[in-house]
């Protein structure tokens, strides 16, 4: 399905790839969403879906005009419950592959091939597309903080660039996966649990082309987000023994 | 001018029969319906007889029996939240599930998809 890949050295990996989805929640994201939906369909000509987290604004309207199959939802989930909405979806419709993107314009459409490739190659179940440049300090602190806590050797724990397979995806739709909240350090833990590897793949990111993080917006939220989510490593300790290098 | 047995009894069969009225409205689903039939039999009783407590510490080698009715109210409420809370935790999954389910069967396929989707009884065989 992936037949025009704009960088050459990873045709011969692209032809080993089929059905594959592009999956990209969105919550009020009408300036950028289009954009990106008119890229994907262009470069890799893989169904588009966009999950809508109750968007106020037209960005339904703009998804689907740009090419992209819409899923509304009819409550706010956050974007970890739109993402796990469109795992769902995608096994549903038999797809094997699903790279998730953020719908604000961060995220290259073209790294998309340089995401799958590991997958392809099986060297990994998951693929997480990383920029830690892009980090603030106090980002940066977190995840140290959230590496100390997890013992996992990621460096962006926090990017929403990601591919996952076939055994990623069954693992994420489950119903163990649906009481999170982001999809960052849960999502990770439950992967790890399962057996599951993960690599980080070197991309590029473009400033957010409007609006700030969802998370890192006020001292509030990210007390409320740090605390939660160490509550989180915390339940899990001794559940997430790190696989050993016999494993892998 | 009233006795203090007289107030505990009149509040044991206020709260008990406010439990059974609802009850009988079928405003309680059936596992809390029992819980709370069972705290309007007790609160009825010890209404009526509220120097059980007087007894019971005494068995229990308390020495100011009040105490013993705050300790265990207390105890019994705080397992009454955490399992509301457990209870509201599994509902919020299901509401989460049920919501994406909705969203997965209200999908509008785009204008014009890249490439026609095999039908999904194929798609469920290829897995």
């Amino acid at each position: 399905m992936l037949d025009t890949p704009t960088d050459p050295s990873i045709i011969p990996a692209m032809s080993s790839v089929d059905r594959t989805i592009a999956l990209i929640p969105a919550h009020n994201e009408a300036a950028t969403v289009g954009n990106i939906v008119t890229q994907i369909c262009s470069l890799w000509r893989c169904p588009v879906v966009v999950i809508d987290d109750c968007s106020t604004d037209n960005t339904v309207q703009i998804a689907r005009a740009a090419g992209a199959s819409v899923l509304p939802l009819a409550i706010q989930l956050g974007a970890w419950g739109a993402i796990q909405t469109g795992l769902r979806y995608a096994l549903r419709q038999g797809f094997r592959t699903a790279v998730t993107l953020d719908a604000d314009g961060q995220h290259e459409p073209q790294d998309i091939g340089a995401l799958l490739c590991p997958l392809m190659t099986g060297e990994a179940d998951v693929a997480i597309g990383a920029f830690p440049e892009r980090a603030s300090r106090a980002r940066r602190l977190a995840w140290s903080y959230f590496r100390f806590l997890t013992g996992l050797e990621l460096e962006d724990i926090t990017s929403g660039f990601r591919a996952y397979n076939h055994t990623a995806m069954t693992a994420l739709a489950s119903r163990e996966a649906s009481l999170l909240d982001y999809q960052d350090v849960g999502v990770l833990l439950i992967l790890r649990r399962r057996g599951l590897r993960s690599v980080e793949v070197p991309v590029s990111m473009q400033p957010r082309a409007i609006g700030g993080s969802k998370i890192f917006r006020s001292w509030w939220v990210v007390g409320k987000y740090m605390l939660q989510t160490s509550l989180l490593c915390l339940a899990r300790v001794g559940r997430n023994p790190a696989p050993s290098s016999a494993d892998d | 001018m009233f006795t203090y047995q007289l107030t505990s009894m009149a509040i044991g069969i206020a709260v008990a029969l406010i439990i059974l009225f609802l009850v009988r409205r079928d405003r309680l689903h059936g596992p809390y319906a029992i819980w709370w039939i069972g705290v309007a039999a007790t609160v009825a009783l010890l209404g009526f007889f509220p120097r059980l407590f007087d007894w019971l510490a005494t068995q229990l080698g308390i020495s100011y029996p009040p105490i013993l009715a705050i300790v265990l109210g207390f105890g019994l409420l705080l397992l009454k939240i955490l399992t509301m809370d457990l209870e509201r935790s599994r509902q919020e999954r299901l509401i989460r599930r049920l919501a994406q389910r909705l969203a997965m069967l209200e999908a509008q396929d785009p204008l014009a998809p890249s490439e026609p989707r095999a039908p999904q009884a194929t798609d469920r065989t290829e897995q």
